[in-house]
């Protein structure tokens, strides 16, 4: 494949045809918050963080999802984009029960980052009913905290890239979806071992390393 | 594609029918049911909870002899659906999720129906109801 004229920033750049618009962007030193994206997989698209102002197009576009092409004119960071941005993030943090005031570990998360790179503040919209789960600790190498997962959906697919694993999905829907292990119980440690791959790509404090006392 | 995701991805163009026929046999979709499919298609336990969980109409546990299920989307929502939900509550004694007594009806919360022209809708088994009033709800019910 041969490469392409796109415009990211201002900046006149060449890339190869067929990466995307992050890739693109990420090559050439621009950063584009993401919070689904896991490199070299198969794009989602799931999180809408990643969204970018492309000239000529009726909508912003998911920039971990769009191949670059011939002429693109892109803004990564217009008033446009950071307008919608902070909404996505605001609407992420509404169906969001994560106690971040005592959270020791919210430095380490990308959507409380994000939440605050944008002054996002307290999201205005109520909720009929929060979802909450109460934390499991029963798994000696995973400590899942439902309540404050954003359904990125990243565990689900790094679990998945593990031969014979592909223990995690999601289950039910609208409002009720949530990250299930088995048949929505426990995650065992039989089959749930402690290659610590999910607490990894997790975004946000859902899934973290037990603190041995 | 490696032999263990094309095996998957076989195992998931065939889940739902196999569902569909574990439901006619069974009336309702257990856990052993549900290991089972696992067994034969390939895929994980979780992958099959997560579908039969995603769809109302795979119930994991047995129903009544007549299945309610009310429309809780937006446009009955807003013609009032938790009304009509109430009706059913006050009626038959049962919350949505819950079967009578008797066996005779149970109660689910659907998302669309296709109905919304005569929302607040709801179906009982394969039949509808459109327009749907507390006090039309009680003269329905007597119907059964």
């Amino acid at each position: 494949m041969g490469n392409v004229n796109v415009n990211i920033d201002g900046k006149k750049l060449r890339v190869r045809e067929g990466v995307t618009i992050l890739e693109a962007a990420e090559a050439n030193g621009i950063k584009i918050p993401t919070l689904c994206h896991i490199k070299d997989q198969v794009p989602t698209g799931i999180c809408r963080v990643c969204v970018v102002e492309l000239e000529r197009s009726r909508t912003l576009v998911g920039s971990c999802h769009t191949p670059v092409s011939e002429g693109m004119v892109i803004h990564t960071h217009s008033p446009k984009v950071t307008a919608v941005r902070r909404v996505i993030v605001e609407l992420m943090l509404t169906a969001h029960t994560g106690d971040c005031v005592n959270d020791t570990n919210a430095e380490n998360c990308v959507l409380h980052n994000l939440a605050s790179d944008y002054e996002v503040g307290a999201p205005r919209f109520n909720v009929k009913v929060p979802r909450f789960y109460p934390a499991e600790d029963s798994n000696p190498y995973v400590r899942r905290n439902l309540s404050k997962c954003i359904l990125c959906r990243k565990c689900v697919r790094v679990c998945a890239s593990i031969p014979g694993k592909n223990i995690l999905s999601v289950g039910y829907r609208g409002f009720r979806s949530k990250i299930v292990a088995g048949f929505d119980e426990a995650l065992l440690s039989e089959k749930c071992r402690d290659c610590g791959k999910c607490i990894e790509h997790c975004p946000t404090g859902a899934l973290s390393a037990p603190v041995k006392v | 594609m490696t032999k263990e995701t094309s095996s998957i991805t076989s195992g998931r163009a065939e889940l739902l029918p196999a569902l569909k026929r574990e439901l006619k046999k069974n009336g309702c979709l257990t856990r052993e049911i549900m290991d089972t499919v696992a067994g034969r298609s390939g895929l994980p336990l979780n992958e099959i909870y997560g579908v039969a969980t995603f769809y109302a109409y795979l119930p994991l546990a047995p129903l009544g002899q007549y299945v309610i299920k009310v429309c809780r989307c937006l446009p009955c929502d807003m013609k009032d659906a938790q009304a009509v939900i109430g009706g059913i509550k006050q009626e038959l004694g049962i919350a949505p999720g819950e079967t009578t007594a008797d066996g005779k009806f149970s109660l689910e919360l659907v998302n669309c129906i296709g109905a919304c022209d005569q929302a607040p809708a709801m179906l009982i088994n394969a039949k509808l109801y459109g327009n749907l009033t507390p006090q039309r709800i009680v003269e329905i019910l007597k119907s059964y």
